[in-house]
């Protein structure tokens, strides 16, 4: 009898102990990819739960930073996502020309990271409700052993002009070697290609 | 046996034949144009060609040829002696364009009703040959427009055809087969019969577009087109994209474009400087002083020919249109292309020049920004 009571107690045991590392693990799953899912809308978009969007009608693109090894990236980059926010009919993108005039008559000296009061001054000389700003930080071939493909990579901010708070701010790469390039060569998509792709995914996030 | 052995050696020669016959198509010259213009009565002056290939190039074979394919075709060309004078006296320089002064005193001094300004693109003479070149018919008189204009652009391995046999390795074929095919064309439109060119291929469509719903189909607009801003390596780049808009906007009926000689004229003398593209303040200028409804700018960042039988020329540019009325933008894409977009095999459908492609990608802008 003592032994049967004995064995029973080690079997519930048995199960208690099963059941416990069963529930263990699955909050452990669950956590991990609750902590997966939550790391990316954590660190690659950020909206001000305050701003209203709507009120925005404006934009001035500033010239991006450019810390890429092509010249010309920036304002290649910068001329394809004025094109596809203004594509966009949401807000009206100051041309090139009009933001130069404001920037030069607002005395900017580094375009590309101006202070507060100096988006101030170039916002209120052409008239916009917000600027944003630009660091392009990858743009072109990138090489691994014998794979090499196009690679972007561009981070932004949307900058409120009458207080001079950061509203808005996303990253956005697209490119690089896939494991298909890895092991069948290729090269990747056209440098034109995966731009588009980037500045439409950095501009879902502003409209998300 | 012995009539099937027959049969097979009469097709075999029949298609090397046809072969032949393709590959000679290309060699010979574009046929003249005798005879279309006749009773045109149009008395033209011939500008000397205007050189932005920046490689030399024989310019004055060139015009020489140029006015004896014109008289050819009927049209009275002014002498050398006179359009020389004129000139020095006038002291005209520039040869891109006319502006209203020089425009006037053309037709008041000289009598002259039209003056054929051209610009040579492109002049490769290594093998494979290549050359681009536009042209254009500008009136005379108080008020001149573009009365004519076409461009074109030919490489000496367009269509090699059979065994290369049709393979141009003489620039000097080339560049006949280039002028005759604009006097043609001239000669068309004057006749009117020029046929209207048929719809844009799809892979030269803008890779991004918007256009505002301000800008309509049926309404009549004037244009300017500005010289593009030049982010390219090639030098003039943004004026060929200037040609190029101006070209195409001149074919539609709602359209009254401005020539460049006329811009260019007012952009100097209310000292406009165009600091990386147009701000409101210029625009506003070129509206009241050229009274125009519509300005046409932009940007190239890429304008690449190549050398040699290998390579693919590349072209990518963004355009505007900014509206008078509205004083916003109502039309920007992004366009870019390689000449072997959309080409799979045997390079057929293959473009090589810059020129031919870059025309292609703005006619599919225009068409998409006016109708």
């Amino acid at each position: 009898m003592i032994n049967y009571i004995i064995a029973k107690v080690k079997t519930i045991q048995r199960v208690v102990v099963k059941t416990s590392l069963t529930r263990i693990l699955s909050i452990i799953v669950v956590a991990c990819l609750a902590s997966c899912a939550s790391v990316k809308g954590a660190t690659d978009v950020y909206k001000d739960p305050n701003m209203d969007f709507g009120a925005i009608k404006t934009v001035a693109v500033l010239p991006f930073t450019n810390l890429t090894r092509d010249q010309s990236a920036a304002e290649r980059v910068r001329d394809v996502f004025m094109n596809l926010l203004q594509a966009t009919g949401a807000v009206y993108v100051i041309p090139t020309g009009e933001v130069t005039r404001g920037i030069l008559r607002s005395g900017t000296t580094t375009p590309a990271t101006p202070t507060t009061e100096e988006i101030k001054k170039i916002a209120g000389a052409i008239s916009a409700n917000a600027v944003i700003l630009g660091v392009l930080k990858e743009y072109g071939e990138v090489r691994s052993g014998n794979s090499s493909s196009n690679v972007i990579s561009l981070s932004l901010q949307m900058i409120e002009t009458e207080t001079g708070r950061v509203v808005w701010s996303a990253s956005a790469t697209e490119g690089g070697i896939s494991f298909w390039d890895r092991l069948f060569g290729g090269g990747g998509k056209p440098m034109n290609d995966i731009t588009v792709k980037a500045a439409n995914d950095l501009i879902d996030k502003l409209f998300m | 046996m012995t009539s099937s052995i027959n049969s097979l050696c009469k097709v075999l020669a029949l298609v090397v034949a046809l072969a032949v016959l393709a590959g000679c198509a290309d060699l010979r010259v574009a046929g003249t144009s005798e005879g279309i213009l006749k009773g045109k009565d149009l008395r033209v002056a011939v500008f000397p060609i205007e050189n932005m290939s920046m490689s030399p190039a024989p310019l004055k074979e060139m015009r020489e040829s140029i006015i004896k394919k014109l008289e050819e075709a009927g049209l009275s060309v002014i002498d050398e002696k006179s359009l020389e004078d004129f000139m020095a006296e006038r002291r005209v320089r520039y040869v891109g364009g006319i502006d209203e002064e020089t425009a006037k005193a053309f037709k008041k001094e000289i009598g002259v009703d039209a003056v054929l300004i051209t610009e040579l693109e492109l002049y490769n003479v290594t093998t494979p040959p290549r050359i681009s070149m536009v042209s254009r018919l500008v009136s005379t008189g108080p008020s001149p427009r573009v009365l004519w204009m076409d461009g074109t652009g030919l490489s000496g391995d367009d269509s090699p055809g059979f065994l290369e046999l049709g393979l141009i390795e003489s620039p000097a074929v080339l560049r006949e087969n280039a002028l005759q095919t604009l006097i043609n064309s001239l000669a068309a439109t004057l006749s009117h019969t020029g046929k209207s060119p048929g719809s844009f291929s799809k892979r030269f469509r803008p890779k991004v577009s918007y256009r505002s719903p301000e800008l309509s189909a049926s309404e009549k607009y004037s244009v300017a087109v500005l010289p593009f801003y030049n982010r390219s390596q090639r030098r003039y780049a943004g004026d060929m994209m200037q040609l190029m808009f101006m070209d195409y906007l001149t074919k539609f009926k709602n359209l009254d474009v401005k020539d460049i000689g006329l811009i260019r004229q007012k952009l100097l003398q209310y000292r406009v400087i165009l600091e990386q593209g147009l701000s409101l303040t210029n625009a506003d200028v070129i509206f009241n002083t050229l009274n125009v409804d519509l300005i046409v700018a932009g940007y190239v960042f890429d304008y690449e020919d190549y050398q040699g039988p290998l390579g693919v020329p590349r072209v990518d540019f963004s355009a505007l249109i900014f509206d008078r009325k509205s004083k916003e933008i109502v039309w920007s894409s992004n366009s870019y292309n390689e000449g072997s977009d959309g080409v799979f095999f045997f390079d057929s459908g293959k473009i090589n020049t810059a020129f031919s492609l870059s025309s292609e990608m703005t006619r599919a802008v225009t068409e998409m920004a006016i109708k």
